[in-house]
């Protein structure tokens, strides 16, 4: 549990961006009128704006990860919210603000609320909403787009799609209906005894070391070592998804994105498949998307920033280890489709 | 002999060696981001990436870059007897090729001259001022400015919001720019262009202001250059449009903050 390695498909898939990067810039400098020197310079100093701009917020992600994962115990959460079903997703929605936490963070805090008897919809709700809704991400979405419609559509629509797809659930599943069946075995026993990590443990899930027992200085170290850990895990798709801007602006001509990014249904498609690969945290991911703003429609630019926090590959996979697959399947489709719907229908409606 | 900890075997991936030259790797990858931002902001190349505005959070990664390094140095010298942070299971310890992921920008800052975006990065944009950071900002405010103060971002401004172009001839102008050419433009014409940006260069815009100019043949693509003149209403690339009549053009260095920020 210390040293996981990422699963092989996973490895394999990261290999094949970078090399198809490498191999596109490659091409790309090569058949460009421009003195190659001048292209690196070009690309370097986008790469590196990006990167300058968008890594503070990484880093007090992480801090404020692992000042969580240190300090705050899921009881402390689940005390918090209302038991009944739609106020419980009401308040499961805007929950990020007391805890930050972006997408790599939120499912195995999830998990552990559901080990508390949290409701299913207000997990749910919480699950998609909190990576968004959350003060980090606002102050650099904020710093990326200022105050606008950006801003504001972000928040809202994640707000909105969070609590239907959490109200979804609500109609329809029980915890055990939406957990793995090791996690459920784990759900049903916590009632008849002990802590819910001793349950985890008797199941042979990973432990997670109870945060009350440290001491002051013990956690904040905890906290730190966690940060660090984040920031390196997180700081990768930050790295490689702004080469993959820098590199977009700097060898793609502006007409050939332009014509890619003006159609109304495709440019939300094209940036919902791009959130999804990237997989950068919400905390950066609007400063990569400032470079699509030029030559994307505003509903697939709104659609990047709301979709991708909520589903990307490492969400899949997160997702996957704890909730039953058939879930998993609506827990992607459901934001996909709502936030698919919405970018349309902002495109065709609202001049931003 | 194997190695216990917890009541269980290490793992070659947590073998105490291992672990320790991670913690350097990191330590040195951690360090090295932190005097990098340090170096930039001193150097102030820093206003080749970003918005001076959001300096600060350069300052503050900064910091949080020498405290997460100073973090790992301390776990780096410790004898490692026991796992770093086994704390939640879903984060993931980096290892060698994480740690080269993060050090690209280190590698690409440290070795590639830190240069501004020029007239190379300007390929296709449209340099007419119809982008949307002309029209955001207050552009009333933009009148009261001294048309001798206006810069090429008010410039453009105060165009989108005059109806009878007509009636800003005469006015006098007095702007810096870099000189730019598309192989269309008339002989006597050029564009004083700079890149605009809000947050950072991912959105940097480039804008331009016509300038009419008997000489401008003389003038390289990209040069700094101060226009002095009069606004005339004119035509440019078969549009009618304010037109800068250059009474004098002076080639300057390259300004040490070459964008404008909306």
């Amino acid at each position: 549990m210390i040293s996981q390695r990422p699963p092989l498909a996973r490895r394999l898939l990261i290999a094949l961006v970078v090399l198809a990067l490498i191999a596109a810039t490659l091409a790309a400098i090569v058949t460009s009128p421009r003195d190659p020197a001048t292209l690196l310079s070009i690309f370097t100093t986008r790469f590196l704006g990006i990167f300058i701009e968008a890594v503070p917020f990484l880093l007090l992600g992480a801090l404020a990860s692992g000042l969580i994962d240190a300090f705050v115990r899921p009881d402390d959460i689940a005390r918090l919210i209302p038991r009944n079903a739609v106020g419980g997703t009401l308040v499961g929605g805007v929950l990020g603000f007391l805890f930050p936490v972006c997408e790599c963070g939120v499912v195995p805090v999830v998990r552990r609320l559901y080990t508390k008897g949290l409701p299913v919809s207000v997990g749910v709700a919480f699950l998609l909403a909190a990576p968004v809704i959350n003060p980090v991400v606002l102050v650099s979405t904020y710093v990326a787009f200022g105050f606008g419609p950006v801003l504001v559509g972000r928040f809202v629509i994640t707000y909105v799609v969070a609590v239907i797809v959490g109200l979804v659930f609500a109609v329809a599943a029980r915890p055990r209906d939406v957990l793995r069946p090791s996690a459920s075995v784990m759900l049903r026993g916590v009632p008849a005894g002990g802590s819910s990590e001793a349950v985890e443990a008797d199941l042979g899930l990973p432990t997670l070391a109870p945060p009350a027992k440290r001491t002051f200085r013990a956690g904040l170290r905890n906290a730190i070592g966690t940060a660090t850990d984040d920031f390196f895990d997180m700081g990768r798709y930050l790295v490689i998804g702004s080469l993959l801007a820098a590199a977009m602006q700097t060898f793609i001509p502006q007409e050939a994105l332009t014509a890619l990014g003006s159609g109304p249904v495709t440019s939300v498609l094209v940036m919902q498949a791009l959130a999804f690969l990237l997989s950068v945290c919400s905390t950066v991911d609007a400063f990569l998307a400032l470079a699509f703003v030029n030559t994307f429609t505003p509903g697939s630019i709104l659609a990047f920033l709301t979709f991708g926090p909520m589903v990307d590959i490492k969400s899949t996979l997160m997702f996957a280890g704890v909730f039953r697959p058939r879930v998993v399947f609506y827990l992607i489709a459901l934001p996909f489709l709502l936030t698919l719907l919405i970018g349309i229908w902002i495109n065709f409606n609202v001049p931003l | 002999m194997d190695v216990y900890l917890d009541g269980r075997p290490l793992t070659a991936d947590e073998s105490p060696s291992r672990v320790r030259w991670l913690a350097w790797g990191k330590t040195i990858v951690l360090l090295g981001l932190g005097i990098y931002f340090i170096s930039t902001i001193v150097s102030g190349n820093l206003n080749n990436y970003i918005n001076l505005r959001f300096a600060w959070l350069s300052y503050l990664a900064a910091g949080l870059f020498l405290l997460l390094g100073a973090f790992s140095l301390v776990t780096a010298l410790r004898p490692p007897q026991r796992a770093p942070f086994a704390g939640d299971p879903t984060h993931v310890q980096a290892g060698w090729g994480i740690i080269a992921i993060i050090a690209v920008p280190l590698v690409l800052g440290t070795l590639i001259p830190s240069q501004p975006l020029g007239v190379d990065a300007v390929g296709g944009i449209d340099i007419t001022g119809s982008a949307a950071q002309v029209s955001a900002g207050n552009a009333a405010t933009t009148f009261t400015i001294n048309p001798l103060d206006r810069n090429v971002l008010d410039w453009l401004r105060v165009f989108n919001q005059t109806a009878d172009p007509a009636a800003l001839n005469g006015e006098p102008v007095d702007v810096i720019g870099f000189v730019y050419v598309e192989p269309g433009y008339p002989d006597n014409q050029f564009m004083t262009a700079r890149f605009t940006i809000s947050c950072c260069v991912a959105d940097a815009n480039a804008i331009g202001l016509p300038v009419q100019w008997a000489d401008a043949p003389a003038l390289a693509q990209g040069q700094w250059v101060r226009v002095t003149g009069t606004m005339q209403t004119g035509e440019f690339q078969g549009k009618s449009t304010p037109i800068v009549v250059a009474d004098h053009i002076e080639l300057i260095e390259q300004p040490k903050n070459p964008y404008l920020y909306p």
